[in-house]
């Protein structure tokens, strides 16, 4: 099934994938000494629709369905394919995106089209419309189907797992300064964490809360990292960074004191709401901070009956 | 109020999303700030930004949105485009700016947050 | 329409009580960007923001604004509330979100 928003992942695909990938390779050829009549089983039975013309391994034409019509009305079943075939002939190659096919298939409106070995210039395949559209759709197909298995791998790897006590450690490098990037430890985490099927609202509070911490290292130290450890029970979150450090914890953490220079909030951080919000979002945090030294935060989120009770927090 | 309603009520440019207008939001927010859009931001509710970087793609992936509406003519970078295409956020574009565009579309009937979530 | 009656209809919080209330609101800027209102907002016209650092003062003094709305129940830091009674520029708080002030004061403008 086709869904809408798959019509946007086709248009990447026609850029990523190449001819090479949905062509058919098993090709029929014929010769151009061989007669029309030749093709009449040819056509029937192998249900195609036009067949390349080899001449000692060379393209040198193609004869399609409509030759062998016109042929057919003409009486003269008798000539050469090498007299009736189209010498004309427009190719593709091999390692050409996909998009080519589709606009050199709309644009002279031929229903096939060789491909040719961009180096040897032998043919190598043939491709329609048909082939490109099931290519696609495979592809598609494919890559739910693998995002599936990550998600069915994931979501069981604690029950795979023989052990009196299982925790799961995951960590991210964290770049300071850098602001472009910033974000894409949370988003790796949040990824991880849906794979493993953990409840879309718990997740939403762990990424929100990470992201914050991963911003505060972007925005006030050079770098950091940050470590999840996952148990079936909860997921804890040690953020530590080598920044400057925090002077009066306390005050850093009552809703609007900030220290962020201008640059940052400009960029829509640093109004002194970064660590309430991690707060907010988890059932325990803690923060010790030495001042040029760096700041060490740690935050848990609850997976069972614990965390149910967050009516302290409206995320 | 579907994004298509949206759209017409803002003179928006569609930059990612073309496929999903039928898409439904129920409120309103209006905000530059990214710790406070994660504070108080639900899932359901379009954020209307004067503020395009990269964050502000993160913000609304991290808080699950669907829609980010960019105001005041910010015509995002390719980098932002990839990232809202690559985490499925519809992101437009108005050149209204931020007070026109929550008039309008408050008048037009959505909601604002206190208002939702009574 | 005056600064006043915007106060009284929205029921907003004025945080220098005694500033003067006369001032003729021309329209609004909604941002939390200071850059952005220093760039693109224009005299007369109310700034609506999240922001509380006493810069705003001095970007409403500078762009000649009719004066300064805290929303989302954000209280001035001490230091801008002085600093708006010595510029004498009118700063209000209210409860609700950006959103929903900007939907109200448009009705509110556009009705006039």
């Amino acid at each position: 099934m086709v869904e809408k928003r798959d019509i946007t992942k086709v248009q990447e695909l026609v850029y990523e994938m190449n001819v090479e990938q949905v062509m058919i390779k098993d090709i029929i050829t014929v010769g151009p000494n061989n007669l029309m009549s030749d093709l009449r089983d040819l056509l029937r039975n192998k249900r195609i629709s036009g067949v390349p013309v080899l001449e000692n391994d060379k393209l040198i034409g193609m004869v399609s369905i409509e030759d062998f019509i016109k042929c057919l009305a003409e009486g003269k079943m008798n000539s050469a394919i090498r007299d009736r075939m189209s010498c004309d002939v427009e190719v593709l190659y091999n390692d050409e995106p996909l998009v080519q096919a589709v606009e050199k298939l709309d644009r002279l409106g031929y229903g096939r089209f060789p491909v040719l070995d961009r180096k040897n210039r032998k043919l190598v395949g043939i491709i329609t419309k048909g082939d490109v559209i099931r290519g696609l759709l495979k592809k598609i197909e494919v890559d739910c189907h693998e995002e599936e298995i990550h998600r069915y791998r994931a979501s069981h790897v604690f029950e795979d797992i023989v052990a009196d006590k299982t925790t799961l450690t995951f960590q991210y490098e964290v770049v300071g300064k850098d602001f472009n990037k910033a974000g894409s430890a949370s988003s790796g985490l949040k990824k991880t964490l849906r794979r493993m099927g953990i409840s879309p609202k718990l997740i939403r509070r762990v990424a929100i809360a990470t992201y914050e911490a991963e911003m505060n290292i972007v925005v006030y130290a050079e770098g950091g990292e940050i470590t999840a450890r996952i148990t079936p029970r909860e997921i804890r979150i040690e953020v530590a960074d080598d920044g400057q450090g925090i002077t009066d914890v306390r005050k850093a953490m009552e809703p609007g004191y900030s220290t962020a220079p201008d640059w940052v909030r400009e960029l829509g951080f640093g109004a002194g709401m970064g660590l309430p919000n991690i707060k907010n979002c988890a059932d325990v945090m803690n923060m010790e901070s030495t001042v040029g030294k760096g700041t060490q935060l740690e935050f848990t989120i609850y997976l069972d009956e614990r965390g149910k009770n967050d009516s302290q927090n409206n995320n | 109020m579907t994004i298509k309603k949206i759209i017409k009520i803002l003179n928006c440019q569609v930059i990612v999303g073309e496929d999903k207008l039928d898409t439904e939001v129920m409120v309103g927010c209006g905000c530059d700030l990214m710790s406070d859009v994660l504070a108080f931001i639900k899932p359901e509710a379009m954020l209307l930004t004067g503020l395009s970087n990269l964050q502000t793609i993160r913000t609304a992936e991290m808080s699950e949105l669907k829609v980010v509406c960019l105001v005041r003519d910010k015509q995002p970078n390719n980098d932002i485009v990839a990232l809202a295409r690559e985490k499925e956020i519809i992101l437009l574009a108005t050149s209204l700016p931020m007070f026109e565009a929550c008039g309008k579309l408050y008048k037009s009937g959505l909601m604002g947050h206190t208002e939702y979530y009574k | 329409m005056i600064l006043k009656t915007i106060t009284e209809e929205l029921g907003l919080e004025v945080k220098n009580a005694g500033v003067d209330l006369a001032s003729d609101v021309t329209g609004a800027y909604v941002s939390d960007l200071l850059s952005d209102v220093i760039a693109n907002s224009r005299e007369g016209e109310l700034w609506i923001t999240l922001q509380v650092h006493p810069n705003i003062i001095a970007v409403a003094t500078l762009k000649d604004l009719s004066g300064i709305i805290l929303v989302n129940g954000r209280q001035p830091e001490e230091k801008t509330l002085m600093k708006s009674v010595e510029e004498q520029i009118p700063l209000m708080s209210t409860g609700l979100p950006a959103f929903q002030l900007a939907g109200r004061l448009y009705r509110l403008v556009e009705e006039c």
